[in-house]
């Protein structure tokens, strides 16, 4: 493993911490979904979700804030569970970090690409 | 193997309801009862699962302490530890007019207002009652300042202004102890 200047884990984890409300938001966008099918979609994405547990207050974090609401469904099998949704105010922070994001990207991109050239 | 894995998971939730124990109680109910489900039906779709499933379930479903912190960043809760400044404040509320008569317990006011441990209300008890703290009931009762009271009246007001800041003083470090969410 090359050396590193931040732990493989740090970077990891100071990564994450930006975008993974976000993730929560864009895997919202296409259908509402109960805690635990967010956190298996969460989960097959390597490194995106080490602590599978603080994704419920950060689902309500986000229902505070007014980015996903949520409501009771009878399951199959089982107590009902909680689907969540994203509200408008939801898909606007969602668009807004798109946005944000792949410009970033670009820009983190374009440096990396402008050392190797050197 | 069905009594070691609830054995297990009772293990872990306790731990986490312990984590959370500066919460708001209905907060901290939710999110054991959240992560129980989820618990439970990871295991049922493992069907019978091992020892080690379960164990490696309850790993990654991460340390309690981890949770509880994203739970209070959630809740966007006050800090209440119990720093130096809070005990200083409640020490000299009590009995900093008695080492400095009177302004031995404004300092103490100044460190109550300048603390974000308490909040608005809190802090207006903690001055009100009462005001120079136990050098009040130390002035009145020993020093006999300014009161023609009858005795009877007299021997209360000394009562209530022995009682009322060790009260207010008691109170305002049980609140210390409960973290709750900001209103403003």
């Amino acid at each position: 493993m090359q050396h590193m200047v931040v732990s493989q884990d740090k970077l990891l984890a100071q990564m994450r911490r930006g975008t993974l409300e976000y993730c929560v938001l864009a895997l919202l966008r296409e259908e509402e979904r109960y805690g635990f099918d967010l956190v298996r979609a969460l989960a097959e994405v390597d490194g995106m979700l080490t602590t599978e547990g603080t994704i419920y207050p950060l689902l309500t974090r986000l229902r505070r804030e007014g980015l996903v609401s949520s409501s009771w469904r009878e399951s199959p099998n089982g107590p009902p569970r909680r689907y969540y949704r994203l509200t408008p105010k939801g898909e606007r922070a969602l668009a807004g970090f798109v946005e944000e994001w792949q410009r970033f990207r670009g820009a983190v991109d374009r440096i990396l690409q402008g050392r190797r050239e050197r | 193997m069905t009594a070691t894995r609830d054995r297990l998971v009772e293990e872990y939730l306790r731990r986490l309801d312990r984590a959370l124990r500066d919460l708001p109680r209905d907060r901290r109910r939710e999110i054991v009862q959240e992560i129980e489900e989820h618990i439970d039906q990871a295991l049922s779709e493992l069907g019978s699962p091992s020892e080690a499933e379960v164990r490696g379930l309850i790993d990654r479903m991460g340390d309690p302490e981890d949770i509880a912190a994203e739970a209070r960043a959630s809740l966007d809760l006050r800090p209440r530890r119990a720093g130096g400044l809070e005990i200083a404040a409640l020490v000299l509320l009590a009995v900093g007019g008695l080492i400095v008569p009177f302004l031995g317990w404004v300092v103490g006011v100044v460190l109550l207002w300048v603390s974000p441990a308490w909040t608005w209300w809190e802090k207006l008890v903690g001055t009100l009652f009462t005001p120079g703290g136990l050098s009040a009931a130390f002035a009145v009762g020993v020093l006999g300042i300014g009161l023609a009271l009858p005795a009877g009246a007299g021997a209360l007001l000394f009562a209530f202004l022995l009682v009322a800041p060790v009260a207010s003083v008691a109170f305002l470090a049980w609140r210390l102890r409960r973290a709750e969410p900001v209103a403003g």
